[in-house]
């Protein structure tokens, strides 16, 4: 993925996330979702940068028609909206009906001593693999953006007190990958997004829908260099109210040489996440030029 | 020292993958990060920091102590004699 700078933050004030979390505390998401499907997210089509990237994906990348494609485009937007409004509904303690395929390859790797690696990707609502996903064997932590809004991450923080998961943020200094580092010496779960460039800026060049793409060397040489198993994560929305968590394992011979063990990983990832894109191809929130 | 000095080069080579790069190339007070030296970024730094501990059962504390450790061939030479337990 191009290595373009992000905010890395949720769009929106610290007033508007409080009034958010206020109003979802009384109202049901699906009025939120028809209100923004008609309200915002056509503006949100004309003003931003990504219903251009998000059409062209659609079209030069899925094959798809020009109609199709701006509808998928529309469609995308809206969804991404109905997620982000999810992730404050949580914040509101509201619950969601969550399915998962593969939970007992999560279970197997959590009751081992050794730590392992959760890849996820910008597709559906990872979040809520956090809130979802049983930690009480092993300390989950997850690798998030430095820059998030405060309202998101003190809310993030306060659903995981008392729980056993951690945030890592990723800073401008190599801080985050000391921490990284200790979490895996110490047995631990690390999970990070493996389809952006952050931080480092070494990649790999993988073919992705027919189209050479960019994606970040760190995680796959992270999960490597302790030749540690790796699991890819992905949550998707189904319904309205209704996620599904899928755990898949991404195997790579630990007896290779080090370079070809991560270039077989990071085709096991690119392979999984082609699968979810064409399972779910209204879900790829990547909005980067590729 | 200088054997020292030797065996972290080809050390460093292997596991960064240098490929275009011999021990001779590398010089010992050169930094290791950024502009003027290797040019290595974070996630090399990861690969020292694990490379220090399976070589020499060597364990950072602190992003801190990786910092002032990691500025050349030659100070991680330094602290590696000072700090090793194999």
């Amino acid at each position: 993925m191009k290595e373009r700078e992000w905010a890395g933050t949720t769009y929106g004030n610290a007033w508007m996330h409080k009034w958010l979390i206020r109003l979802l505390r009384y109202t049901d998401v699906r009025i939120l979702y028809a209100f923004t499907s008609v309200f915002v997210i056509p503006v949100c089509l004309l003003i931003n940068p990504s219903a251009g990237i998000t059409y062209r994906f659609y079209r030069n990348r899925m094959g798809f028609g020009r109609l199709k494609s701006a509808l998928k485009t529309y469609q995308n937007h809206c969804l991404f909206g109905q997620v982000v409004i999810d992730k404050f509904a949580m914040y509101a303690g509201k619950k969601f009906r969550i399915e998962i395929e593969g939970l007992e390859h999560y279970q197997e790797l959590t009751t081992r001593e050794e730590s392992f690696i959760q890849l996820s990707s910008h597709m559906g609502n990872y979040e809520i693999a956090g809130y979802t996903l049983p930690q009480d064997k092993k300390t989950l932590n997850a690798l998030v953006f430095f820059g998030e809004k405060e309202s998101v991450m003190t809310n993030r923080a306060r659903l995981f007190s008392g729980t056993n998961i951690k945030m890592i943020p990723i800073r401008p200094d190599m801080g985050h990958l000391f921490e990284i580092d200790q979490a895996l010496q110490r047995g631990e779960t690390v999970s990070m997004p493996a389809d952006r460039i952050f931080g480092s800026q070494k990649k790999l060049q993988m073919p992705f829908l027919g189209q050479v793409a960019n994606f970040p060397y760190g995680p796959f040489s992270i999960a490597t260099m302790r030749g540690l198993q790796v699991l890819a994560v992905h949550v998707m929305k189904e319904k309205s109210r209704t996620y599904k968590i899928y755990a898949t394992p991404l195997l790579y011979n630990l007896e290779a040489p080090r370079q070809e063990q991560i270039k077989e990983l990071a085709e096991k990832y690119v392979t999984e996440l082609e699968r979810m894109v064409n399972l779910y191809p209204t879900q790829w929130y990547n909005y980067f030029e590729f | 020292m200088n054997e020292l000095i030797l065996e972290l080069k080809e050390e460093i080579i292997k596991v960064l993958n240098l490929e275009d790069i011999t021990p001779e190339d590398i010089d010992p007070k050169a930094p290791l990060f950024g502009a003027g030296g290797l040019g290595l970024d974070s996630i090399d730094a990861l690969e020292l920091i694990v490379l220090l501990e399976k070589r020499y059962g060597i364990r950072l504390a602190s992003a801190a102590e990786g910092k002032t450790i990691f500025t050349s061939v030659e100070n991680i030479s330094k602290y590696v004699s000072e700090n090793r337990k194999r």
